[in-house]
């Protein structure tokens, strides 16, 4: 009988956490030795790198001196990225592919983390079937990219081989492999488990007897569904989106390796622009753009649910 | 104390019954009939379970945990199938219908609320999904809210709630859907001690103005004691005694509700003489113990078990050796105010002797004393073994 007042004490910590502050001047140096590594972490590997790219991004490019570039302040580089409709189109294209990944990983991931979440009923299983579904992690992303490549996507590879025998396609699918198609498909597959982490973990806290009240209560299968889990699932949906989405329209590493030279992207742009090096503030300006587009894309996503409402 | 005092504050007012939930037509009540499941792996849960319920009946099923209560009171609201046997409701099987479907609705353990809906949003799901529209629904969750005295906490989330007010949410929630048959699976296991005694009258004061049939299953001997119509004492998957809390309490009629309802005295014996229903048992510990049991099958020579309730029992001075009265050791002698327990021992009996707590002045201190325990033949009970 000691162990049920559990709910009582719960409800009553959270009165508690409303009037207990930690108050003084020792408390906040506390606090602050505490955070200055994160922030110290932070400044140096995040804020100060986007200042100097932002810096750069209005700087002129000139060639001939060694850096590529000199002080003077412009527009230029922008103006240029403007009427760049290769950019643009490259940004467009990117997008398009993050927004079919978030969704591809969305509607393949959730049967997965459903499953493992609320139908394997020992914790054992869950945990062992859990760990089996991050295996793809287990291997290098170079591995599993350049298996897709030829081996499985080419127009030699697995796939069309299989495709031809079963005479669903009378000549190899050129599509499959350095195309935009693989490069999507492969992207699904490489990232769907940043959507099935936060929602496996966001359905395993669904209490499975709210299920059964709904059912109870008279929702069918489907309603439970609506009413009862998804509204749970919604803050592993948003995390799981907003990983997905950033790290698919940065993407240069999978563009590069399983599209060849035949796909380009925002991220490729960049690339070649830094890499060959005498473009540097223009590949600057583009970056900086391409960090708008993410910004932008994580509050679309965010003002979709009241995320902290829902967590 | 103080914990309690602000929780006891925050409970609010007693629960009342608007005539709207009051129970409709009665019909034939729920009969559940060679009712077994089967679990996969062979553990049976459930083994042939005949219960008839009626409409407007308190009926508590008690028992250890593991001996198939909780999986009998699923298998009525249909959150588990039947391996065998039939659930009727009124004459109308339920077995082959989804829990969705079913006139049934339950309380569960740890109240089972939705946490991303507000207290008013959770009451009125139910109607939501019997396609109650907006207006109507709000009128009466309204009510259901008022019924359980948190009418001003409807906009709230479930986790800003106490304990004892999430059941009343839970309770709320079930019942503005008007079920023919409400089902709880210990619904006062989740709350502290002084609110459970207060919601035992609550829950059975509800009830009887509801005039509803409620199904309440518990480990609790004393609640379900204080609060049932009718008591069902399971073990081991199956029924071991039908009876309402007196017939239970005074007259076990197994070995199992002798020993789980606590406070029995079991002897084990053979039968040394039978005349016409008169049995005499003779007791390891040397004692004769007699009892009159109509219909009882039992032959001289057979083994037997009689209990006597430790209430039923009285400290005697006088002869040894008299039928219905055993020599003893005091182990230990319990004080409870009310009344003192007597913890003995005969040979290799333990015994339990309950008297008024006026008595402990005599008693205090006397371990390890003889002493000697008699009862009367008709408090003795012939159990099955």
């Amino acid at each position: 009988m000691s162990s049920s007042s559990a709910p009582e004490s719960r409800s009553a910590r959270a009165v508690d956490e409303g009037d207990v502050r930690r108050g003084g001047l020792v408390g906040k140096l506390i606090t602050l030795g505490w955070a200055t590594p994160g922030f110290a972490w932070l400044g140096l590997y995040l804020v100060a790198p986007l200042v100097f790219i932002v810096l750069v991004s209005f700087w002129t490019y000139e060639q001939g001196v060694r850096s590529g570039f000199t002080t003077d302040w412009t527009i230029q580089n922008y103006v240029d990225l403007f009427n760049d409709s290769t950019y643009w189109n490259n940004m467009l294209s990117s997008f398009l592919t993050s927004v079919i990944a978030v969704v591809a990983c969305l509607v393949f991931g959730f049967p997965v983390a459903y499953f493992l979440a609320l139908k394997v009923q020992s914790l054992k299983y869950q945990i062992a079937l859990f760990i089996l579904a991050l295996a793809p992690f287990w291997t290098s992303f170079l591995t599993r990219s350049i298996a897709w490549t030829y081996p499985l996507m080419g127009r030699e590879g697995a796939l069309n081989q299989v495709l031809t025998k079963l005479g669903i396609v009378d000549e190899p699918v050129q599509a499959l492999g350095f195309s935009t198609l693989s490069v999507r498909l492969a992207m699904v597959q490489l990232y769907i488990l940043f959507m099935i982490t936060p929602l496996f973990f966001v359905l395993a806290q669904v209490d499975r007897s709210a299920l059964e009240a709904a059912r109870d209560l008279g929702a069918n299968s489907w309603k439970t569904f609506r009413e009862v889990v998804i509204p749970q699932a919604m803050p592993g949906v948003v995390i799981g989106s907003i990983f997905i989405f950033v790290l698919t329209m940065g993407e240069y590493g999978t563009v590069r390796v399983i599209g060849g030279n035949t796909v380009s992207s925002v991220g490729t742009i960049v690339q070649s622009k830094v890499e060959i090096g005498i473009q540097y503030p223009q590949g600057a300006a583009s970056a900086v753009l391409l960090v708008a587009a993410l910004v932008a894309g994580v509050f679309v996503i965010t003002r979709f649910s009241n995320l902290r409402e829902d967590i | 104390m103080a914990d309690e005092s602000i929780e006891e504050h925050e409970e609010g007012a007693a629960i009342a019954a608007p005539s709207s939930l009051r129970a409709q037509a009665a019909g034939d009540g729920l009969d559940l009939v060679g009712l077994t499941k089967e679990f996969p792996g062979g553990t049976v849960a459930v083994e042939d379970v005949n219960l008839h319920v009626d409409h407007g009946e308190y009926v508590v099923l008690l028992g250890p945990s593991g001996c198939g209560k909780t999986t009998t009171l699923r298998m009525i609201g249909g959150h588990e199938y039947p391996s065998s046997g039939q659930i009727t409701l009124d004459g109308q099987s339920l077995v082959e219908l989804e829990p969705h479907e079913r006139p049934t609705t339950t309380v569960f353990q740890h109240f089972a609320l939705f946490p991303h809906r507000s207290v008013r949003e959770n009451v009125e799901f139910g109607l939501k999904m019997h396609g109650v529209g907006k207006e109507e629904r709000r009128r009466q969750a309204t009510d259901a809210l008022e019924m359980v005295g948190l009418e001003t906490l409807g906009e709230r989330k479930p986790s800003a709630l106490s304990g004892g007010q999430q059941q009343r949410v839970a309770l709320a929630r079930v019942l503005v859907t008007k079920p023919k048959a409400l089902l709880l699976d210990e619904p006062l296991g989740d709350l502290d001690r002084l609110l459970q005694l207060r919601m035992r009258v609550e829950l059975r004061n509800l009830q009887r103005q509801l005039g509803l049939m409620f199904i309440h299953v518990t480990h609790n001997q004393e609640e379900a004691l204080s609060m049932a119509d009718r008591i069902v004492v399971m073990n081991d998957a199956r029924v071991q005694q039908i009876a309402d809390p007196l017939t239970i309490a005074t007259k076990p009629e197994t070995e199992l509700v002798a020993r789980f309802m606590g406070d029995n005295n079991v002897f084990k014996g053979q039968v040394s003489a039978r005349e016409g229903d008169r049995i005499s048992v003779s007791t390891a510990a040397g004692a004769t113990v007699t009892t009159v049991a109509p219909g009882a099958p039992h032959a001289v020579g057979d083994p037997a078990l009689v209990s006597v309730r430790a209430a039923a029992t009285r400290l005697e001075d006088g002869p040894s050796g008299v039928t219905n009265s055993v020599d003893c050791e005091i182990v230990f002698v319990e004080f409870l105010g009310d009344l003192v327990k007597l913890h003995l021992t005969s040979g290799e009996e333990r015994l339990l002797v309950k008297v008024p707590g006026d008595a402990y002045d005599t008693l205090r201190g006397r371990e390890g004393e003889q002493i000697r325990v008699a009862w009367k033949e008709e408090d003795v009970q012939l159990l099955r073994s």
